[in-house]
């Protein structure tokens, strides 16, 4: 089973940080030990998502310049024990770290870890090389509107161009709406999967949730097991190879006082 | 008489993600994407002539996109030292 995953997307804001956050600590709620790894050389944000950006001694590029080893340079989560990041430099430039030096980090990290995740900056270049250089499965983040899914399949072009087959690339889709997609003013998931042709991993509904998590600096799959909470340990089950319904991502709506008198009537008339 | 008066009346409108949709296949029908070779020709590249390449890439997007073989167009064109392959491929 694959443990090494890049977070991708090409199109920057579509939630590769958060996401890459949230299921590093899906996974170490799981009892996993995971390290993430902050790519973004220059443009961080990982460690601010986890709360953790008080707490980082040594960066990405201290290890590729053989200041301190990898292990060395690790942030240990405040909750979460088993949860580590190597954080990103933000004075650096993508072009001091290569694909090379991301193999060799993720070669000495990789006997430690149940699952080393991998976030990848916005772009094609040389950040998106460093990123995928040493990962074993692709996850590609996309949200529903044009730009993201067009950018989405020329990333997934990319990655097929560099060797991942298609087991190895899976797909996100990251805010959804399922009341516009109802009222047929959104993409469905099953549009987005017919054009990118891979794997769907996981659906991310669009939630007030995310906003507040990401301003507190505690990803929204440490506020308990419900709503998006729910969404991410699903994802992090089909991870493993657990059969979830992708179905299941999206909460059970919740109607008000109104909504559900109206939908009584309804149903009575009918 | 009224309701169906207004009902034809009412344009009906077309729904956006339809919209996006036609439009997103629009966009991704003319997309370049790069296949290893090795996929296409396996061992065969060092042995065949330049006939038989076109060829077997011909047959495999035949098979790979289901379209006729007038359909496929191949050429080869030398880039910094390396032979690039351009397959062009008209779907119907």
């Amino acid at each position: 089973m694959e443990k090494v995953f890049v977070i991708t997307s090409g199109k920057g804001g579509v939630g590769k940080t958060t996401i890459t956050a949230n299921l590093g600590c899906t996974l170490a709620k799981m009892g996993d030990k995971v390290c993430l790894i902050d790519a973004d050389i220059g443009l961080k944000n990982l460690d601010v998502v986890l709360g953790l950006e008080n707490r980082i001694i040594h960066t990405v590029v201290d290890v590729t310049t053989g200041r301190v080893k990898p292990e060395e340079a690790l942030v240990r989560h405040k909750t979460l024990k088993s949860l580590y990041l190597l954080p990103a430099s933000q004075i650096a430039t993508k072009e001091m770290v290569s694909p090379e030096d991301m193999k060799r980090i993720v070669h000495e990290l990789y006997p430690n870890f149940d699952y080393i995740i991998i976030d990848s900056p916005a772009g094609i270049e040389r950040g998106f090389r460093n990123a995928v250089a040493a990962a074993e499965t692709a996850i590609v983040v996309s949200t529903p509107d044009l730009p993201s899914i067009s950018d989405a399949d020329r990333v997934i072009g990319l990655l097929e161009g560099s060797g991942f087959d298609s087991e190895q690339i899976k797909l996100i889709v990251n805010r959804i709406k399922p009341k516009m997609v109802k009222r047929g003013e959104m993409l469905t998931k099953e549009d987005i999967v017919e054009v990118l042709a891979v794997q769907l991993l996981g659906l991310i509904p669009d939630t007030d949730e995310m906003v507040i998590a990401t301003n507190r600096g505690i990803p929204v799959s440490l506020n308990g097991n419900e709503g998006v909470a729910r969404t991410f340990e699903n994802i992090a089950r089909r991870l493993k190879g657990q059969p979830v319904n992708v179905e299941e991502d999206i909460p059970a709506e919740k109607l008000g006082f109104v909504e559900a008198f109206l939908r009584l009537f309804r149903r009575t008339r009918g | 008489m009224m309701p169906l008066f207004f009902g034809f009346m009412r344009r009906k409108k077309k729904k956006s993600a339809r919209e996006a949709k036609e439009r997103l296949g629009a966009m991704l029908s003319t997309r370049k994407r790069s296949v290893p070779v090795e996929e296409i020709l396996g061992e065969k590249i060092s042995k065949e002539s330049v006939g038989d390449v076109e060829h077997l890439i011909k047959r495999w997007a035949v098979e790979r996109f289901k379209v006729g073989e007038k359909n496929i167009k191949v050429e080869f064109e030398e880039h910094n030292g390396y032979v690039v392959i351009i397959t062009n491929i008209t779907f119907d």
